[in-house]
């Protein structure tokens, strides 16, 4: 089906050269660093938003794995970007993305270590009602 | 890097996907359904990363995080299942004022960051305005030298055998220091998820502390103290 649509919406969109809606649909059909960028900045401000809009501690935990990711889908495609540029050490970005799930994973570890503690003594997972520092 | 025909539209289906997947991960009234959420964003951001070339990232991806991370999380969330958000009756985000306030914050900092991200790749693009097309060429050259694959249908990458030799080559001390830290995360969880019955087993707990607990629970004095 794609076969056939490409050429024919390339085609509707021949009778504009040049146009914005051309240059629009060119940008569209050919995702480039850019694009894996906004990507990557979406995820990030959705996660963002969890941690701050959540009352659930585990939810804000999934929000900042969230966060993590995205920062670990700018790494890849800036790897791909330096790898297609030729750069010397071309999956540099792959191996902090490496370093950034290990992280992911020791601070998931951690904190679910700490809900369990913190369940067991305030008997609640609201972040609001964990207010022992608050004055 | 420009993709294009069937990589461009798997590239916005799954961008797609990740994007919705994570927004209901925030916006789920049960926490379950919002780690179901996580898991297929963490699946499409993988395919992406497939896309990018990087396919040794994507199935570390699904194995850690999807395979263990959200195992974890699932684990964690039956342990302290409060049921009381799907009914209703909790409220599930913060105080409105400060959602109102959070969500300004986040508008402000996506437009930044959108801004920032159209002026610093159009700067690029005019430094080395043939980069693209250079970057193409090099590309399909790179893609030809490359051994046929069994089916010869595709061929097989040397992506993985690049990051293994460059992950012990210039990140050998990165690399042992992050499994120091995957042994202190697993210390520290063990100790931080003990019960006071275990600790007190293990006579770890401060001795007044002890006394007070033993008065509220009886069942703690018949434990007896490890010899070693």
């Amino acid at each position: 089906m794609l076969n056939f649509l490409i050429p024919t919406l390339a085609f509707l969109f021949q009778q504009a050269p040049e146009g914005r809606l051309a240059q629009t649909w060119e940008a569209a059909t050919h995702p480039d660093l850019a694009k894996f960028l906004v990507i990557g900045a979406l995820l990030f401000i959705i996660g963002v938003a969890g941690v701050l809009t959540r009352r659930n501690i585990i939810v804000i935990f999934m929000s900042i794995e969230l966060i993590l990711n995205a920062a670990n889908l700018n790494f890849i495609a800036f790897s791909r970007y330096l790898q297609d540029t030729g750069s010397v050490n071309a999956v540099a970005g792959q191996i902090f993305a490496v370093f950034v799930i290990v992280v992911a994973a020791a601070e998931a570890a951690i904190g679910l270590g700490i809900v369990i503690a913190l369940y067991r003594n305030k008997e609640t997972i609201w972040v609001d009602e964990i207010d022992l520092l608050k004055w | 890097m420009r993709l294009s025909g069937y990589e461009a539209l798997f590239f916005w289906i799954f961008a797609l996907a990740a994007i919705f997947a994570g927004l209901l991960t925030v916006m789920a009234r049960n926490a379950v359904h919002s780690a179901l959420f996580l898991i297929s964003s963490l699946v499409s951001v993988a395919a992406l990363f497939v896309l990018a070339g990087a396919e040794f990232i994507a199935g570390v991806q699904i194995l850690v995080y999807v395979g263990g991370v959200m195992v974890l999380f699932l684990f964690v969330i039956m342990l302290v299942n409060v049921g009381a958000e799907e009914k209703g009756r909790e409220e599930v985000f913060n105080k409105q004022k400060q959602v109102a306030a959070s969500l300004i914050f986040c508008f402000l900092l996506v437009a930044g960051v959108l801004y920032a991200i159209s002026q610093g790749y159009k700067a690029m693009q005019a430094r080395n305005p043939t980069a693209p097309e250079l970057a193409a060429v090099q590309q399909a050259q790179r893609d030809r030298s490359l051994a046929v694959g069994a089916t010869r249908t595709s061929r097989i990458t040397d992506d993985t055998e690049l990051l293994g030799s460059s992950l012990y080559r210039y990140a050998s001390l990165p690399f042992e220091i992050a499994s120091v830290l995957l042994l202190v995360a697993i210390i520290g969880s063990v100790m931080l998820a003990r019960t006071l019955k275990q600790e007190a087993s293990a006579d770890d707990v401060d001795p007044e502390t002890l006394q007070e607990e033993m008065a509220l629970d009886p069942e703690l004095s018949k434990l007896e103290p490890r010899s070693d």
